[in-house]
């Protein structure tokens, strides 16, 4: 499951100030491990200062129009793998990368005939990016409104490829910029109605009400999909269920960066019985410690990527006793309603815990 | 024999009864064009075959669909049009439900219905019967199944023959406020309608006088799926001069090189008329076996009144006229159909006339045109097809 393979960096783009995008070569015996659906994620393994690192990043590439898998990396304030991207990944490089997964995807088929609604800020494009140049290329009866939110218009990752696409899908695809805090100069003064225009603001409640009233779907099987950091995608989703679209229809992949506090307390010294690749083991949790990282620590090998409670490779199933998840951003209600958990951020609550990965 | 169909099938209330269930609460059904429900909260009610449903404007501008029915005792819920603010209710026993169809409240639940259920209302497998609504082409369409194969594979091969019009940027032109522009019931089975409508070869003969200003000698036609398409050009005539004899301000979708009408029909029953400077939709809506009822809605240029008196004032000096469009076959009564001048009464009077026959023990089809009268008989098998696949 969590196994790495060696890939060649084919092409280093800077694409903003603090971005970069990132190809690999992608061996022809690999090709088959390395198919993704638009959407899904690659993790990246880093020894940086002896460190063993691991950071998912999504695709922002196309499964089905011939180019080379490449992600998308913006620098992170503080950020180690990010920043070490951004500064020393260059072409010919060899970079550990797990299979592509993830469970946040466009279910992409030819005959569809659908109104896509993509929700998307900073970093928050490439997933989108991908979902995007599938649908346009390979369902041609449907639709695509995006709304993509950036600080300033310097900070657009994609814009020449988003331009581009608006061009050349103009009956389809219709994509508004809004920008947080638009620079703005005495030139304005001088520009003409000819050039580009940005909304002002947040993808917020207000632009979500704004776009959809805007831009009402054309084939009512309309799907949202809504990727960016979190208080994004609490906005985005809080407006969408505000007003009635069905959870069924909404599809999120967060990019971590949640407020909120977590103050929950760990039961100390909790007892660890998990069954993993036909074994049981049985250890203590120490303070502090998640499911997922008790098991690394004590040599096993449990499934895991993101380790940021997003990808929900590191699930299993409770069997017995109670944990506290710190973030759970891949889970339904009705997962963890079944016992499910993200071993990567549960802590325990009880005395005994008992996990089975499947 | 017909072509493909007995005789029967346009006379019998059993084959009348097949349809129904077969063809009419199988099949994508026309149910109004799309600013017939605007505004969230917008509904409008439709009969699709055996089926009554509803389609109501979700406050995300989504559209929903659903059976029109109470599922407490089967009481229709909502009358034909109206704006429902947050919430359905039976006017019956005024059951609730909410605009996603989920029942939110049975009055005097717990002393009444004790057994129903004890989850939530919503989890008591009683919300509304779900249903499906698409847009194709500024039209509205509802399917009574709630996984309805998407109507883009049902319409998708005749998408490309249809004109360059766009319905949503044109405004419907009523003679009265809420009423359509022509309604009318015709005396003959609904596919005898159909079959006059995919027919190019009557257009010269019985319309001599009246659709002179196309050139049916140049008509591209053809069948897409389960659809038949039809282009004609306007003749050289009315095409010099149609910047002043066009009777609407023209369409300003319409290639110079491409002007003319484009007339397709969709199966089984809404035909479309989209022509230099109107787009007509065309219902046929069957009523008995020799009764249909026809609603045409009409949409022409969103532009002002002055214009179109302007429009008006040029088409009526317009010297086209004189020789076009408005003379009847035979001399007579203005009040006789054939001399009218009216393309639809001569089309409604030849229907009217041929379904007098069918119940002729001498009836029957003598021949058909190869190319002229193709898509009767392919309209035919279609049907045929419809009601064969399904018998179960």
């Amino acid at each position: 499951m969590s196994e790495f393979h060696q890939l060649k960096v084919l092409e280093v783009i800077k694409e903003t100030e603090d971005s970069t995008s990132i190809s690999f070569k992608v061996p022809q015996e690999l090709y088959e491990t390395f198919n993704y659906k638009p959407g899904q994620y690659l993790t990246l393994r880093f020894t940086i200062n002896t460190e063993d690192v691991r950071r998912s990043y999504s695709l922002c590439s196309s499964p089905v129009i011939g180019e080379p898998l490449c992600i998308g990396v913006k620098r992170v304030k503080d950020g180690l793998v990010s920043n070490h991207i951004n500064n020393n990944i260059k072409v010919g490089d060899l970079v550990e990368v797990m299979k592509p997964d993830g469970r946040f995807f466009a279910d992409v088929k030819k005959e569809n005939y659908k109104t896509y609604y993509l929700f998307s800020a900073g970093s928050g494009i490439t997933p989108i990016l991908s979902i995007l140049k599938t649908v346009l290329f390979t369902e041609e009866h449907s639709y695509v409104h995006m709304i993509y939110g950036n600080r300033s218009e310097d900070s657009i990752m994609f814009k020449n490829t988003l331009d581009k696409l608006q061009e050349n899908y103009k009956e389809r695809f219709i994509l508004e910029y809004t920008l947080s805090r638009p620079k703005s100069s005495w030139s304005d003064l001088w520009k003409t109605s000819k050039e580009q225009t940005y909304r002002k603001g947040r993808v917020d409640t207000a632009a979500i009400n704004w776009f959809l009233e805007e831009y009402p779907p054309y084939a009512q099987n309309a799907e949202y999909y809504i990727c960016g950091p979190g208080t994004m995608i609490e906005n985005t989703t809080k407006a969408l269920k505000s007003i009635d679209v069905p959870d069924e229809r909404i599809f999120i992949e967060s990019f971590g960066g949640s407020n909120l506090k977590d103050t929950t307390e760990a039961f100390e010294n909790a007892q660890l019985i998990a069954k993993l690749d036909g074994e049981t083991i049985n250890t203590i949790i120490p303070k502090g410690k998640t499911v997922l990282r008790t098991l690394i620590d004590a040599g096993k090998e449990p499934p895991y990527s993101c380790e940021a409670g997003v990808c929900s490779t590191c699930r299993c199933k409770i069997k017995s006793g109670k944990v506290h998840m710190k973030i759970n951003l891949a889970l339904t209600d009705q997962e963890v309603e079944q016992g499910y958990i993200l071993s990567c951020q549960s802590i325990p609550l009880s005395n005994q815990v008992e996990v089975v990965y499947t | 024999m017909m072509h493909e169909l007995p005789v029967s099938a346009y006379t019998s209330q059993e084959w009348f009864d097949l349809e129904q269930k077969h063809i009419f609460s199988k099949t994508w059904q026309f149910a109004g064009l799309v600013e017939d429900v605007a505004n969230p909260g917008d509904y409008v009610s439709v009969q699709a075959g055996l089926n009554n449903i509803f389609i109501v404007k979700g406050r995300d501008h989504r559209l929903r669909a659903f059976h029109n029915m109470c599922r407490h005792r089967g009481t229709q819920l909502l009358r034909a049009v109206g704006k429902a603010q947050k919430a359905i209710t039976c006017p019956y026993h005024d059951w609730t439900y909410n605009l996603e169809g989920k029942l939110v409240s049975i009055p005097k639940k717990e002393e009444e219905f004790p057994d129903l259920c004890d989850k939530e209302l919503h989890d008591c497998g009683l919300n509304l019967h779900e249903a499906s609504v698409d847009i194709f082409k500024g039209m509205l369409f509802v399917h009574p199944e709630k996984n309805a194969p998407n109507i883009m594979e049902f319409f998708g091969e005749v998408a490309p023959y249809l004109g360059p019009h766009i319905p949503e940027e044109l405004i419907e032109y009523k003679e009265k406020k809420q009423a359509p522009f022509y309604t009318k019931e015709i005396n003959a089975n609904w596919k005898i309608i159909v079959e006059n409508y995919i027919d190019q070869y009557h257009l010269a003969h019985l319309h001599e006088g009246t659709l002179n200003m196309y050139d049916h000698a140049k008509a591209e036609f053809g069948w897409a799926g389960s659809h038949y398409h039809f282009y004609e050009p306007l003749v050289p005539a009315y095409l010099a001069d149609i910047k002043n004899a066009s009777p609407y301000p023209l369409m300003d979708k319409m290639p110079d090189d491409k002007m003319g009408a484009y007339v397709p029909w969709l199966f089984p029953n809404i035909g479309i008329t989209e022509s230099e400077s109107a787009w007509n939709t065309f219902h046929a809506i069957p009523l008995a076996p020799d009764r249909t009822l026809v609603v045409i809605r009409s949409k022409t240029m969103n532009v002002s009144e002055w214009e179109y008196t302007k429009q008006y004032t040029k088409s009526m000096a317009s010297s086209v006229w004189k020789t076009m469009g408005n003379k009847g076959k035979y001399e007579g009564e203005a009040s006789d159909p054939m001399a009218s001048g009216d393309f639809m009464l001569e089309d409604v009077y030849a229907c009217e006339q041929q379904q007098k026959s069918l119940s002729s023990p001498l009836f029957s089809v003598g021949a058909q045109a190869k190319k002229g009268e193709f898509a009767v008989s392919k309209f035919q098998s279609v049907v045929k097809e419809w009601i064969e696949n399904h018998q179960d």
